[in-house]
């Protein structure tokens, strides 16, 4: 009896626990099944609808000052913003995206979304709020590719992210180093030059300034991409899925980033990498004089360093005359399937993401680059975040990354590691693209 | 003068009602025990052989089939034979996982042994403040511990480098990031993330050391000394050998412990630099809930070490199991 009894709360406990961590079969994307469609507020009830977001101060001033007015035009909804550590973060929507226990509305990062949509964990945008052509004339391409999968529209782009063609340059460096400022770089050897300048060298022979840092793991995967596809190439192989890593332009890409390191001497990759010195800290701190990192650093950095004296600039192309880039597309607002607030979560994503006045205040108090083409074109945004000026020009040469089948490790697993080991001199550069071409398709292989 | 007799009951009748209410008392923690500790492994279990992600749709079964497939064992061939990165990591993981564990272990015993026979010999109040001060690393946060090396680590301007030079040598560039520098065959970030921990850890077993030498009967060792032992005899050949348990327990937790570092590695070294300081605990983290695609994959790293560990307690226990009691 009294294994019997014993066993029976096991499985009675087991049962619990498995009910309560299933994942929910879902079939359809555009509704939650128990969804109870409102007017925004119907007859004054009360509504709490909750907003999950990652830690960065910029990005949660400018997303409070929106919520305050949503709340203000809506006297019946409480919006509850809850935010995450980045590495939370993830964690969080990982697993309570697919349990069905999220926020009604979420700002995601791009490259997420249709990892989510596809799982049918995410709602579509309903046409009557904005249709996919809406969207497209509203938007950028690069950080509307982020939201859209299929061809089916899954959330609005809070901000273009883009991490390539600016750089933070430190006055006071260059200044000591005798160059010009703002620097006006015509071409990437300028760069260089005035980086070999702005590199110091210690008397025990550690770097203590880096001329230009452009070894952080964002960096490295961004320039590689970009490389490519500035040489008229792409990393995409035939069939649209797999990838082609060990082509020409890859290699004199990557072989480009290792001379800056061991012949140009401007960075020593060993101190100033991913893991240690990392770029806007190294930046803020005077380690580098040329930080290349994007300008969404440009909020955080007046917010903890709001002394520092900076600007962002505009940098030339890596590998030609012609700018060309990949994005991983930017945050946006998502709703989650499990809301049971369609409607009002949609009528506050839009509120978010579509209208014009909002979005621009989003992005000139985040700092943070404009996904959409009003914005941008506005004028008076340069007065706000001047530092813009520096990649608005070069916002329509951006596409959007792609699917990379798993866009985290092949960035930080595969090319960044490996392209880090050849910067260090453990590896050429053709070694380091057939390592990457080989390990990111073995990547999509088992993903099939 | 007054009797107590017992209630007249059915023989058997109460032994049942004691054994309702013990059932009673003890579902609740098994319940805590099915769900937060059986369910997690069997799932776990379950996981390593289905090539799962929670992000895919499975069939209505907490779901596995449908898009995440029964694959068997191939999670765990492809970890030990296949080409893909994150096995091809998890094998270099592996690897630094045991260098790091053999280098804790006796590390960790050779400074807390003797320190808890110096604690023991001092006088009582300082005994307590000292005993303090060392335990204070060990209920410290990880995080905190993290900040504290780093600039200890820091190249250049860290404590550690200011101090090698003031000594008249010539610190290496960086502590935690050159992959070059290596010492008999161990990276020197390897080295700098072992004595962090150390640092951190020798706390407890201090304790239990220094509890063990408290248990010590002082007979033993009276008898030794009219023997004529010094005082190293005493150590070496009394107080040693008593405390074979205590060794036993300390060197299992050190290594269980040693197996599951994963903040220290995460914060101060994230892995690197090229992979040398990647762990067992890193890979199942990245692969789990950094990367999307193989939470299965993780799942069976898992239960690799989770094989480990449940092997190496074994054969420590076997080892330095003891037919005495004092």
């Amino acid at each position: 009896m009294s294994n019997k009894l014993i066993g029976g709360l096991l499985a009675a406990a087991l049962l619990v626990s498995a009910c309560g961590s299933s994942t929910p079969a879902v079939d359809q994307p555009t509704a939650a099944p128990d969804a109870q469609p409102t007017e925004a507020a119907p007859g004054g009830e009360a509504i709490e609808l909750r907003v999950w977001g990652h830690q960065a101060p910029a990005f949660n001033a400018a997303n409070q000052a929106m919520f305050d007015e949503f709340q203000k035009q809506n006297p019946n909804v409480t919006i509850k913003y809850e935010t995450f550590p980045w590495d939370v973060f993830i964690q969080t929507i990982q697993t309570s995206l697919p349990a069905g226990n999220t926020a009604d509305v979420i700002l995601i990062p791009g490259g997420y979304t249709c990892r989510y949509a596809t799982g049918g964990q995410l709602l579509e945008v309903p046409a009557d709020v904005v249709s996919l052509a809406d969207a497209q004339s509203m938007f950028y391409a690069a950080p509307l590719g982020g939201q859209t999968c299929d061809g089916k529209l899954y959330g609005f782009p809070a901000e273009y992210n883009i991490e390539y063609g600016g750089a933070y340059v430190n006055p006071a460096l260059f200044e000591a180093a005798g160059l010009t400022y703002p620097p006006q770089w015509s071409n990437w050897d300028a760069v260089v030059s005035d980086a070999k300048a702005l590199t110091q060298v210690g008397s025990d022979d550690v770097m203590t300034v880096a001329g230009l840092h452009y070894t952080n793991s964002d960096q490295l995967f961004t320039y590689f991409l970009a490389g490519i596809l500035e040489q008229g190439s792409d990393y995409f192989a035939e069939d649209g899925k797999h990838f082609n890593f060990n082509s020409p332009e890859a290699i004199a890409t990557i072989q480009k980033l290792i001379d800056m390191a061991q012949t140009d001497k401007i960075v020593d990759p060993i101190i100033f990498n991913g893991e240690s010195e990392w770029v806007g800290e190294s930046f803020a701190q005077g380690h580098n004089g040329i930080g290349i990192l994007g300008s969404w650093y440009v909020g955080d950095a007046r917010i903890a360093y709001p002394d520092l004296s900076f600007d962002y600039v505009a940098l030339p192309p890596l590998m030609g005359s012609t700018h060309k880039f990949a994005s991983v597309g930017g945050w946006g607002y998502v709703v989650s399937q499990s809301t049971t607030q369609p409607d009002l979560a949609w009528k506050l994503a839009a509120f978010l993401g579509t209208d014009q006045t909002n979005v621009y205040n989003f992005n000139s108090t985040s700092a943070t680059i404009p996904a959409m083409k009003a914005v941008a074109a506005d004028p008076k945004l340069l007065e706000a975040a001047p530092h813009m000026a520096a990649v608005l020009p070069i916002l329509d040469a951006g596409q959007y990354q792609g699917n990379l089948t798993d866009s985290d490790q092949l960035a930080y697993e595969i090319v960044y590691p490996t392209i880090l080991n050849a910067i260090q001199g453990a590896m050429t550069a053709e070694e380091a693209a057939n390592s990457i071409h080989d390990d990111a398709n073995a990547m999509v292989d088992a993903s099939n | 003068m007054t009797s107590f007799t017992q209630p007249q009951t059915r023989p058997g009748a109460l032994a049942a009602k004691q054994r309702r209410f013990a059932y009673a008392s003890l579902a609740p923690i098994l319940i805590y025990l099915a769900v937060f500790s059986l369910f997690p492994i069997v799932w776990a279990l379950v996981l390593g052989f289905f090539s799962y992600t929670p992000i895919r749709q499975g069939s209505w079964l907490l779901g596995l089939g449908g898009q995440n497939p029964f694959v068997g064992i191939d999670n765990y061939i492809e970890l030990v034979t296949g080409n893909g990165k994150p096995a091809e990591v998890f094998r270099l993981a592996f690897g630094n996982t045991f260098i790091f564990t053999a280098l804790v272990l006796p590390l960790n015993l050779v400074v807390t042994l003797p320190l808890a026979v110096m604690l023991e010999s001092i006088n009582e109040r300082f005994k307590t403040l000292f005993r303090a001060i060392y335990f204070l690393p060990t209920i410290s946060s990880s995080v905190a511990l993290v900040i504290i090396w780093s600039y200890m680590y820091a190249p250049g301007w860290g404590l550690l480098s200011q101090m090698v030079k003031a000594v008249g040598l010539v610190p290496p560039k960086t502590w935690l990031q050159d992959p070059t520098a290596v010492y008999f065959g161990v990276p020197l970030a390897m080295l700098c993330v072992v004595v962090a921990h150390v640092w951190q850890d020798f706390g407890y077993n201090l304790v239990i050391f220094v509890a063990a030498l408290q248990g010590i009967p002082q007979s033993l060792r009276d008898a030794a000394r009219v023997d004529g032992a010094t005082p190293w005899q005493e150590f070496w050949l009394v107080v040693v050998p008593l405390l074979r348990r205590t060794v036993l327990l300390t060197s299992v937790l050190t290594v269980i412990s040693s197996l599951q570092v994963f903040v220290i590695f995460q914060l101060l070294t994230r892995g690197g630099p090229q992979n040398q300081t990647q762990t067992m605990l890193l890979s199942i983290y990245e692969n789990a809930f950094r990367f999307a695609n193989n939470l299965g994959l993780s799942a069976a790293m898992s239960m690799i070490l989770f094989m480990l560990i449940l092997v190496l307690t074994v054969i420590q226990f076997r080892l330095l199991r003891t037919e005495w009691e004092y």
